[in-house]
């Protein structure tokens, strides 16, 4: 698949530092923690931010004996270190108003201490920390080429907030938090990297001191009276270095400031030297504050659900490169003699797959088909068919390996002529639903050796029932039997719920059908005429099954096939058992609102939705029932006494049936055309006729229905279709 | 026979604090490029051999070892170490620390000596040594590696 030169490089890097980035998220998510839980201590004074020095450190000379050290940390914390009235060392938080000891000042604990050390340089010192810093470097690229590509999905930055469809978790999680967390994933990696340069030296600069010239014979003054001690809030101060001996006009008070040092002289109060820190120091600082979110919760928690997404960054990427490779191209035949060429032109795999499924059938069938990406579209000398199965991506333009289609038809003209057909994938959930497919449907129209076989088929959200009306539509043009089984392009399993089995027939000789009803576990609507999926192998292989509503519960009316997957799978069941299955709301089969009388036309196990629709017909709207059966066994008298039960309680008006295996053999086409005026006038005020059973039957029901319509109303069957009177699901 | 140990032991111990003395001790550091310097304080008796750890500027025992002559008589000597470790210093700062040094090794050859040693950089093991004698401890004390001074002041 050609992927873009961003994505590769997205991916690479990725690859690269998945493995380190995997420990720093973990370690930094902890730290992040700890930060948050360091800056919860209850050491800092209430009024710490107006206290100035010449306030404070009067007062603290008067309880502390001697002071060695005061300093401000980042989480505004003041601490002293020096002795007490005892003469005993003291290092504690204090109260800088009125010297109040709040805490001892402890190291950090073991723990965080060895997180520091694994996030910091992995325990291999230098190396370790050569290897953070470039793994830092690597996330900063990997957050800038994946701005490229959010961008480039989204058609421009002006997009870049607009909706992002969904076409699996791992995918729609990572762009979505890609985008939320730029910013705090852009900066851990921009401050990780600044602060590994800064090891390395690399940023160096000197100190720039400025002098200040001393007054001679300067007075003597208190501290309470030094103008900088007035002028200078505790909160400017980092640190403060107090004079090693009292009364050396040698020994300076060294008041470290955010950008600047001062050495004050102890007697006078003059500031003696003033030394500027370089920017990189001040930079660094702001790096290490922006890194380790210690200056503010708020930031740190941020920075912790940042981390904490790295970590599902790097899941979900990883499932997505999966995903896209899983879908590999074979082919057994050459462009050259391919006579079906399958176009697919796929962003993140799943329009391929379905092209693949239709090309491996076609293979089957014993075609010789091949499939490519509409990137390499070329000249395929024997070629009658093209298949074209495209997503659009972003607003409407070409998935990442259709690009050059546009061109490509134009490069290469055939001689033959070719018939063509065109499915678009797509969400409605875009505005531009499937625009690029109908922009190439319309410039291969524009093709002269092109002929548009069908007309441009839609399928929203990966729907394997709007696929099947294509599949079946094109196989019934070109006769080629391809599968119109949705399973078989449904491509992944999800929301499987669990359903108790409280009812199971068993077949007899001349009875193949049993019936199953299921309990839904949890609260799940459904209506007659959805469908259940099962998974019988748990292999994705898909069986569905027309569901009638009876009591809240699903019963299914199946056939039991010797070797059939879905229907011996079913029959294995016992009462009590629990099965995984999926419900598929089938809103074109549900039972119609508005209609004033309604038909259910049906054959075989077709007749098991509308047994749940026909008890479910409080309104007693007028119901008619045809159906066919092949024997009349205890089965169909079954269904004939449910009947007769139904039409004494009005919901049923009448119950017709056909034989096809006994004698004066009759199939519901039979009863149709007898009872011709009454479908006609059915359709002609509105009524609807749904038909339910094996496709064969749904063609020649449909004829029948068809060449009647035209004799008695003087309109084809396709109109009252249109009007959505004729409803079906068949198989 | 056990009263007379006791009473022994006390003697000892009251004899002992009468004769330890307390120095405020401060280390000015270089202004050298890398991780903070850890340094030991050790009492070094007239043979050249270490006799007591007096203090420790560096919290993770893991990296006690870059202190190579140091650390080969503390794995033997099994100091506590706890009530007279604290951070490490990084370059251009100053540390302070309190000392308490036996009167008695006063003018006999002892010394003190501060050893250096940085993460992947050079280990000093006599950055700074002095005399344990009355005057060389009032004096300012030039460092020879991460160390630029160290400074005494006798608490009274």
């Amino acid at each position: 698949m050609t992927l873009s030169v961003w994505r590769y490089a997205h991916l690479a890097l990725a690859v690269v530092s998945s493995l380190f980035l995997l420990i720093l998220s973990v370690t930094g998510v902890i730290l992040a923690v700890g930060a948050v839980n360091e800056k919860a201590q209850p050491y800092r004074a209430d009024n710490v931010g107006s206290v100035t020095l010449a306030q404070s450190l009067p007062v603290l000379s008067g309880v502390f004996p001697e002071i060695t050290t005061l300093t401000v940390d980042h989480n505004r914390f003041v601490s002293i270190e020096g002795t007490d009235r005892d003469g005993n060392p003291i290092n504690a938080y204090i109260n800088p108003v009125n010297g109040a000891i709040l805490g001892d000042v402890k190291p950090q604990s073991d723990f965080i201490q060895w997180n520091i050390a694994l996030h910091r340089s992995l325990f291999l010192k230098e190396t370790g920390r050569i290897i953070i810093g470039l793994v830092s470097f690597l996330l900063l690229l990997i957050t800038l080429t994946g701005i490229v590509l959010i961008a480039k999905r989204q058609q421009g930055l002006r997009h870049f907030f607009a909706r992002i469809n969904k076409d699996f978790f791992s995918q729609y999680f990572h762009v979505v938090s890609g985008r939320l967390f730029l910013v705090p994933v852009l900066m851990l990696a921009l401050t990780g990297t600044y602060l590994f340069m800064v090891r390395l030296g690399l940023t160096e600069a000197g100190s720039r001191p400025v002098s200040h010239t001393a007054t001679a014979g300067a007075a003597p003054k208190a501290p309470a009276d030094f103008p900088v001690f007035r002028n200078t809030r505790l909160t400017e101060v980092e640190k403060i270095e107090f004079p090693f001996m009292p009364d050396d006009p040698e020994e300076f008070y060294i008041v470290k400031l955010k950008d600047r040092e001062l050495a004050v002289n102890q007697i006078t109060g003059e500031v003696v030297q003033e030394t500027r820190y370089p920017y990189s120091l001040v930079l660094e600082k702001l790096s290490l504050n922006l890194h380790t979110g210690r200056t503010s919760s708020v930031w740190a928690i941020i920075l912790a659900f940042a981390s904490l997404n790295i970590l599902l960054f790097i899941y979900t990427g990883f499932d997505m490169t999966f995903r896209r490779s899983k879908t590999k191209i074979r082919n057994r035949h050459t462009a050259d003699t391919a006579e079906y060429v399958v176009l697919a032109g796929s962003e993140n795999g799943s329009t391929l797959a379905f092209a693949h499924q239709v090309h491996q059938q076609l293979l089957a069938l014993g075609y010789t088909s091949f499939l490519t990406e509409m990137n390499r579209f070329t000249h395929f000398p024997e070629a009658r068919h093209f298949l074209i199965f495209s997503s659009t991506y972003g607003l409407g333009t070409a998935p990442a390996n259709a690009g050059n289609f546009e061109k490509l038809i134009a490069k290469f003209p055939h001689s033959q002529k070719v018939n063509y057909s065109v499915v678009g994938f797509g969400s409605k959930a875009y505005p531009d639903f499937c625009a690029y497919a109908r922009h190439i449907d319309k410039e291969l129209a524009g093709q002269p050796w092109a002929s548009r076989y069908l007309d441009l088929h839609t399928v929203n959200d990966r729907s394997a029932e709007e696929l099947t009306a294509w599949v079946k539509a094109w196989s019934e043009k070109s006769q080629c039997a391809l599968a119109t089984t949705p399973a078989l392009y449904t491509t992944r399993v999800t929301g499987l719920k669990k359903f108790k089995v409280i009812e199971k027939t068993q077949v007899t000789e001349d009875n193949a059908t049993f019936r199953v009803v299921l309990q839904p576990e949890r609260r799940n609507p459904f209506r007659s005429g959805d469908l259940l999926a099962v998974y019988p192998a748990n292999d994705g292989r898909e069986r569905l099954y027309s569901i009638g509503k009876r009591d809240g519960n699903i019963q299914l009316m199946v056939k039991l096939h010797p070797g059939g997957l879905g229907s011996e799978f079913l029959y294995a069941l016992e009462e009590g058992n629990r099965v995984a299955a999926r419900i598929a709301v089938n809103k074109s089969f549900h039972f119609p609102v508005k209609a004033p009388a309604v038909v259910m036309i049906a054959n075989g196990t077709g007749i098991a939705p509308f047994l749940g629709m026909i008890s479910e017909n409080r309104k007693r709207v007028p119901l008619s029932l045809y159906a066919g059966f092949r024997h009349n066994n205890a089965l169909s008298h079954q269904y004939r006494s449910f009947a007769d039960e139904e039409i004494a309680a009005g919901r049923l008006q009448r119950f017709e049936t056909a034989f096809s295996r006994e004698e004066n053999a009759c199939y519901v086409m039979d009863l149709i055309c007898r009872d011709a005026a009454f479908f006609a006038g059915l359709l002609k005020n509105k009524g609807t006729i749904m038909i339910c059973g094996s496709l064969a039957m749904q063609k020649d029901v449909e004829a029948v229905l068809n060449t009647l319509c035209m004799e008695k109303n003087g309109r084809g069957l396709h109109f009252y279709k249109e009007q959505g009177q004729v409803l079906s699901d068949c198989y | 026979m056990k009263k007379i140990l006791a009473f022994a032991l006390f003697i000892g111990t009251l004899s002992a604090s009468a004769q330890t003395a307390r120095y405020k001790c401060m280390i000015q550091m270089n202004s050298y490029k890398g991780e903070p310097a850890y340094v030991v304080i050790s009492l070094v008796n007239p043979q050249g051999g270490y006799e007591k750890t007096l203090s420790v500027l560096g919290p993770d025992k893991k990296w006690h070892n870059t202190l190579k002559e140091w650390h080969k008589f503390e794995t033997k000597a099994k100091t506590q170490l706890n009530a007279i470790t604290g951070a490490s210093v990084n370059g251009g700062d100053r540390a302070m620390r309190t000392l308490e040094i036996d009167e008695s090794k006063l003018n006999k050859g002892y010394k003190l000596r501060f050893e250096s040693a940085v993460e992947e950089q050079k280990y000093y093991v006599k950055d700074v040594e002095i005399d344990v004698t009355p005057e060389a401890l009032a004096e300012r004390a030039e460092g020879t590696g991460y160390i630029r001074f160290v400074k005494l002041s006798k608490v009274q």
